[in-house]
C-alpha cells in the first residue's frame, strides 16, 4: 500500500502516518510546516525493520493548485504510485461570529480545508484512475461539519463541504474501485483544539484548564480523542476490511454527537 | 489481524444466520471466544463447525435472554464483553396489507430482542465493573425508504435499532460500554429476496449500488469486528453503513 497523508507534521496526521507505516504501507507525509521533515525521520526510524516505511516528508501548501499537484507528483516518484490518500491538513478558526468575520478570514478556512482537500483529491484521483488498481481516500471532516456552532461558521461550512465533496467523489470513483469516506472527529487532544479553547477562554474571561474540563465533561466517553483513536479508524477504512464502505461519514467523537 | 480480539468474550444473537455466523468466524479468527444464540436449535449445529458454543434462545423472551446470557457467562468463563445483535427477520408487505400481528412479530425480534440482549449484557458488565462493546445490526432500510420493496415494519424496526444504539451509547458510556450500529445494504445472504428475480436484481445493482455489486456477509463482519475492537475505541453511538455507497446517492 502506497499512502499520502497531509497535515502530517504533528497531531492526527502524524499519528495516522505512523499507524499506516506500522501496518505495512509506504508513506509520504505532506505538510505546510517544515517540521514535516523531522516528523518523517522520527516516524521512519520507529518503523525501521518493519514491513512499511516512511519514504519522504514534503513541504507543500495543499491550498495552492501547483504545490498540491507537485506534492502528489513527488510522492508518486518516491513510492511508485498512490493507493491511499488521507487528507488531514486543516486549520481552525476564525472563531468569530459571522457579523464580525471578514471575507478574507472566511475564505482562508474554506481555502485550506475544502479547496485543499479538493486539489489533493483531484491530483491523487487522476493517478489512481490511471493506475487502474483501485484505491481509498479518507478526508477529515469534523463533528462541526455535522452540527453548527456559534462563532464557527467558516470552519463548520468547510467541514460540511468536505463531507459532501467526499460523498460525491465516492459516486464518481466507485466504477474505478476507488472508495472515498469522511471521518468526523469530535474534540481531539490536539494543538488545534487547545488553540480554540485558549481563544474561547480569552473571550469569556475564563481559564484554559477550565475550558478543557468543561469540554471533557461533555464527552460521554469522558475523555478527549487521541491521534491513535483516529488512526485506528483510518487503518480500517483504507483496508480490505472496509471494501464495501464508501460515501460515508464515520463519526469518531466519543459520543459527543448522537444525532 | 490475528490476535486483535484475543481475550474477548463474544455473544452473538442470530448466530445461525449468515451475518451472525460470519461475525463468529471473524471473531474466532482474531482470537476471541464466542457463544452463538439462535431460536433455531437445529441450525445452531453450524456453530460447532466454526468453533463457537451454541445456546438456543428466543430473543423475544426476557427470561430466555437472561438465562442465555447467564449460560454464556459460564461457557465463556466471564460475562461477554462483546455483544453482536444480529438476530433479525425480514418481511415484505405494503402498508395497506400489513397485518398488525406481523408488525409486532418483526418489531419483537429486531427491536425488542436487541433491547433485551443489550440490557442483559450491559447489566452484567456494569455489575462486574467491566467495559465492553455492543454492535447492533441495523440496515440501510433504517435510513431510507424503498417503494419497490415495501417493508415498513422492517424499516421501522431497523430505524428503531439506530435510536436504541444512540441511547445505549449515551447511557452506558460512563461505564466504558460503547454501542455502535452497522447498516448493511444489499448483502448476498438467504435473506436477499431480490435475487428471486435475477434481471431486476442485476438492474438494481447497476443503477442503485455505486459499487455495482452485492456486499458479502464477510464484509459486514469485518465492519462489526472493527467496531468491537480497540481500533474503534473512540466510536460510540455511530451508524456505519456497509452498503457499497447506496446511502451516498
Amino acid at each position: 500500500m502506497r499512502a499520502i497523508v497531509t497535515g502530517a507534521a504533528r497531531g492526527l496526521g502524524a499519528a495516522i502516518a505512523g499507524r499506516l507505516a506500522r501496518d505495512g504501507a509506504d508513506v509520504v507525509l505532506v505538510d505546510i510546516s517544515a517540521d514535516v521533515t523531522a516528523t518523517a525521520e522520527r516516524l521512519g526510524a520507529a518503523v525501521e525493520g518493519g514491513p512499511g516505511q516512511v519514504a519522504a516528508g514534503l513541504v507543500a501548501d495543499v491550498s495552492d493548485e501547483a504545490a498540491s499537484a507537485a506534492a502528489v507528483d513527488r510522492a508518486v516518484n518516491a513510492i511508485g504510485g498512490v493507493d491511499v490518500l488521507v487528507n488531514n491538513a486543516g486549520i481552525g478558526g476564525p472563531d468569530t461570529d459571522v457579523a464580525d468575520t471578514s471575507l478574507a478570514e472566511f475564505r482562508r478556512v474554506l481555502d485550506v480545508n475544502l479547496a485543499g482537500t479538493f486539489l489533493m483529491c483531484r491530483a491523487a484521483a487522476r493517478v489512481m484512475i490511471g493506475q487502474g488498481s483501485g484505491g481509498a481516500i479518507v478526508n477529515m471532516g469534523s463533528v462541526f461539519g455535522q452540527q453548527g456552532v456559534a462563532g464557527g461558521a467558516g470552519y463548520c461550512a468547510s467541514k460540511a463541504g468536505v463531507a459532501l465533496l467526499t460523498h460525491s467523489l465516492a459516486l464518481e470513483l466507485a466504477p474505478h474501485s476507488i472508495r472515498a469516506n469522511t471521518i468526523a472527529p469530535g474534540n481531539m487532544a490536539t494543538e488545534m483544539h487547545w488553540d480554540e479553547l485558549r481563544s474561547r477562554a480569552a473571550r469569556s474571561g475564563t481559564g484554559f484548564d477550565e475550558q478543557v474540563e468543561m469540554t471533557r465533561a461533555a464527552i460521554p466517553l469522558g475523555r478527549h480523542g487521541t491521534g491513535g483513536d483516529i488512526a485506528g479508524v483510518v487503518a480500517w477504512l483504507v483496508s480490505a476490511d472496509a471494501s464495501y464502505v464508501t460515501g460515508q461519514t464515520i463519526g469518531v467523537n466519543g459520543g459527543v454527537w448522537l444525532g | 489481524m490475528p490476535g486483535r480480539m484475543a481475550g474477548r468474550r463474544a455473544l452473538i444473537t442470530g448466530g445461525a444466520g449468515a451475518i451472525g455466523l460470519a461475525c463468529a468466524r471473524r471473531l474466532l479468527a482474531e482470537g476471541a471466544e464466542a457463544v452463538l444464540l439462535d431460536r433455531r436449535a437445529d441450525a445452531l449445529s453450524s456453530a460447532a463447525v466454526v468453533g463457537a458454543a451454541p445456546v438456543a434462545c428466543d430473543i423475544r423472551d426476557p427470561a430466555a435472554v437472561a438465562a442465555a446470557v447467564d449460560r454464556a457467562a459460564v461457557l465463556l468463563s466471564g460475562p461477554a464483553d462483546v455483544l453482536i445483535n444480529a438476530a433479525g427477520v425480514y418481511r415484505i408487505a405494503p402498508l395497506l396489507d400489513l397485518a398488525p400481528d406481523e408488525w409486532d412479530d418483526v418489531l419483537a425480534v429486531n427491536l425488542r430482542g436487541s433491547f433485551l440482549a443489550g440490557r442483559a449484557i450491559a447489566a452484567a458488565l456494569i455489575a462486574a465493573g467491566l467495559a465492553g462493546a455492543i454492535v447492533n445490526i441495523s440496515s440501510t432500510a433504517g435510513l431510507v425508504a424503498d417503494a419497490a420493496e415495501p417493508s415498513a415494519h422492517y424499516n421501522a424496526s431497523k430505524a428503531g435499532v439506530l435510536a436504541l444504539t444512540r441511547q445505549m451509547a449515551a447511557e452506558w458510556a460512563p461505564y466504558g460500554i460503547r454501542a455502535n450500529a452497522v447498516c448493511p445494504g444489499v448483502i448476498d445472504t438467504p435473506m436477499l429476496r431480490m435475487m428471486d428475480d435475477p434481471a431486476a436484481g442485476a438492474a438494481y445493482l447497476r443503477t442503485g449500488v455505486p459499487q455495482g455489486r452485492l456486499g458479502s456477509a464477510e464484509e459486514v463482519a469485518a465492519a462489526v469486528v472493527f467496531l468491537a475492537s480497540d481500533d474503534a475505541s473512540y466510536l460510540t453511538g455511530a451508524a456505519v453503513p456497509v452498503d457499497g455507497g447506496v446511502t451516498a446517492i
